[in-house]
């Protein structure tokens, strides 16, 4: 029983590990994109062409590589995702751009598909099946604008465009929103300019987890002392209300004295010695070399009177 | 016979002498002097020892270019510092710290968790005076923290919060640890009366082995899912009290009590030391900084001692708290525990508060981790 527990709990752990590639995958988001690019971002062959940005929504690397772009929901695979290249590494909170140029013979991040003539984008992760995002192209947008989520990685995995929006400028590779890093503090001094606010908050906090931590430690202390007199009462034979939490038996204490008398009477800690020697060899080559007689002096001790 | 001369001068004025400044000496006379202490007065000679000798390596006055500084990057010193810059020194001691730790006077009596909680007011005081005189939000944080008294943390919430004043901030905090035995007692006689300080409570009761165990579990998942950001002080903390508790991983707890703490502890010493370089530790703020300790500090000790005297109104006769424990509210493990328990003896000889004053006491490193993670998920 207990070795088809463990093989259970194996067999569970590798699930856990194997699926955590596909869990990272899934926090990667279709972020923007722009169909008619006229008079807007080159890619490195000078041309202007249709991209579509992806951005990673987690606070860990995603490695891209064998995912999948498509825009047919009939052919999940149709632009696989080269793998190997340490470009499809996202790092945290980073965008990557794909030229949707159907040229993809010129790199890893131009698709096998142009975005004019295509209704939807679907990003698959890299089994082939489950689809983590996917976003419907419109046909009514202008030369050089683009659709893109209000703020980076928020909103709809589903199509159904919440949280999207047409963007006032295009920003591939980079924020749809900016968020000023200093706000929080900014905000802090402009909301409790004189720290009370921060103190209540704070103090009430650091409150409310010490006393939810007492109340359980409270009542596993009183679990505790339940088991312990139950315990003592099975050893000894008494009633359990005539039982003192942390109360030994009578043995035990008799043993105590017993030991302490011992112990002070030093020559009769041994009634009869059982004359059995115990050589534990130590392995100490000694060389002069080696030797901290020769070539150290002990650590000083400061000594106090 | 002028070629020796040229380059003897060129020597010389690559020689600390020649850049010698009025900063320098001040920061070595303060190093010669923690070193004094921590040797002649034996205070927290452990910090103090790596800290001195640590100032007097940073102060040695240097030329531009001579990549030995803490703060030229790609240095022994710079790396070395990175422990403390990018905040993984603290975390490594807060495992050692908790591997030392028995939370047994705590869970005995786990009401003395909420004086571990009061005396945290000594963070979010500071934090406001801080605020008062002049400082953004953020570097009042990181002095406030001061007030928690427990160095790594200190060091941890400053490396995030306003690297600039970290030096301040360590040395004031550690500093003010060390003088605990000095700032505490005055504090503790004022609001005391002498009935209340030869008060005698109940002996801490026997914990059994799985609730040592449950402590830092249910300790970490309940304090980390309300603070998340603390996560790298309560996490190791509690990691450390785990290994030490298990009873099967005793190697891995004495290497965490043992050997690695003290190799943290003397490279976090030597580096924030080294880091009080003069012109970036002496200004006008620094002295802000440790007039703003000193007051944390006391603070804290009357918010302990006092919410010991207002619990006591509800406590039933011979379940009250002896207020003297009040002060090991703060963190500073076991200094301030030592303090209420010398106290104690000098009104009462036979009255031994040294295990009940362990309660708050850890109970203030568990509040003190929290009331890091609430500023730094506020202010970072």
């Amino acid at each position: 029983m207990k070795r088809i527990i463990k093989i259970a709990l194996v067999v569970v752990g590798l699930g856990i590990a194997l699926s955590s590639t596909g869990q990272n995958q899934g926090s990667m988001r279709i972020n923007e994109y722009l169909v008619i690019n006229t008079d807007d971002f080159q890619d490195d062959f000078g041309q202007q062409n249709s991209w579509i940005e992806l951005f990673n929504s987690s606070y860990g690397t995603v490695d891209i590589g064998g995912c999948y772009l498509t825009d047919d929901p009939n052919n999940l695979k149709k632009y696989p995702i080269p793998g190997g290249d340490v470009l499809t590494a996202i790092k945290p909170r980073q965008h990557i751009l794909f030229w949707a140029d159907n040229q993809p013979y010129r790199g890893t991040f131009h698709i096998s598909f142009d975005l004019i003539n295509a209704d939807e984008i679907i990003l698959v992760k890299s089994d082939g099946t489950t689809i983590i995002d996917r976003i419907p192209v419109r046909k009514d947008l202008g030369p050089n604008v683009s659709f893109g989520r209000a703020e980076d990685g928020i909103g709809s995995t589903n199509g159904d465009g919440e949280g999207w929006q047409i963007m006032e400028r295009t920003t591939p590779s980079t924020n749809n929103l900016t968020i000023d890093k200093t706000l929080q503090s900014n905000r802090m001094k402009a909301l409790d300019p004189w720290g009370w606010i921060m103190a209540v908050l704070a103090m009430t906090v650091v409150f409310v987890a010490l006393i939810i931590l007492y109340v359980i430690f409270k009542y596993i202390g009183k679990f505790n002392i339940r088991q312990g007199k139950k315990r003592v009462a099975a050893q000894s034979g008494k009633d359990l209300s005539e039982v003192q939490y942390g109360e030994l038996p009578g043995e035990a204490y008799a043993a105590i004295a017993m030991a302490l008398h011992l112990y002070r009477l030093e020559s009769e800690t041994h009634d009869e010695e059982s004359f059995v020697m115990t050589l534990q060899h130590t392995d100490r080559s000694y060389s002069p070399w080696s030797s901290k007689i020769y070539g150290l002096r002990q650590i000083p001790q400061l000594k106090r009177k | 016979m002028e070629n020796i001369l040229f380059n003897l001068k060129t020597f010389w004025q690559f020689t600390g002498f020649a850049n010698l400044q009025w900063g320098h000496l001040i920061m070595i006379i303060i190093g010669c002097f923690f070193i004094y202490l921590a040797i002649k007065k034996e205070w927290e000679p452990m910090l103090l020892v790596p800290i001195g000798f640590g100032i007097l390596i940073g102060n040695i006055p240097l030329f531009a270019g001579l990549s030995v500084g803490v703060y030229e990057e790609g240095s022994v010193l710079n790396i070395l510092y990175q422990g403390v810059q990018q905040g993984f020194y603290p975390p490594l001691i807060f495992m050692g710290i908790g591997a030392m730790t028995d939370f047994s006077a705590l869970i005995s009596n786990p009401k003395l968790l909420l004086i571990g909680a009061a005396a945290q007011f000594g963070i979010f005081g500071a934090y406001a005076i801080s605020l008062a005189v002049g400082f953004e939000p953020s570097q009042a944080g990181a002095i406030g923290i001061i007030g928690g008294a427990d160095g790594p943390t200190a060091i941890f919430l400053t490396s995030r919060l306003a690297p600039d004043l970290l030096g301040a901030v360590a040395v004031s905090a550690y500093s003010y640890m060390a003088l605990v035995p000095v700032i505490q007692p005055p504090i503790m006689r004022l609001l005391t009366t002498k009935k209340e300080r030869v008060i005698r409570m109940k002996p801490p009761r026997p914990v059994a082995p799985t609730e040592k165990i449950l402590f830092p579990i249910i300790g970490f998942l309940l304090t980390a899912f309300i603070v998340p950001s603390g996560i790298p002080l309560l996490g190791m903390l509690f990691f450390g009290n785990l290994i030490k508790e298990s009873g099967v991983t005793r190697r891995l707890a004495n290497t965490a009590s043992g050997p690695l703490i003290d190799v943290v502890t003397i490279l976090i010493g030597l580096t924030v030391g080294a880091s009080t370089q003069a012109d970036h530790f002496l200004r006008p703020d620094s002295v802000k900084i440790f007039i703003i300790g000193a007051l944390s500090f006391m603070i804290a000790t009357f918010a302990g001692v006092l919410f010991v005297k207002i619990f006591n109104i509800f406590l039933k006769e011979g379940n009250k708290i002896n207020p003297l424990i009040g002060n090991s509210g703060v963190s500073a493990v076991p200094d301030s525990a030592r303090v209420s328990h010398l106290i104690g003896l000098e009104y009462d000889k036979t009255n031994y508060l040294l295990m009940h004053a362990m309660g708050p006491n850890v109970a203030g490193v568990i509040g003190s981790a929290v009331a890091a993670g609430i500023l730094l998920g506020f202010l970072a």
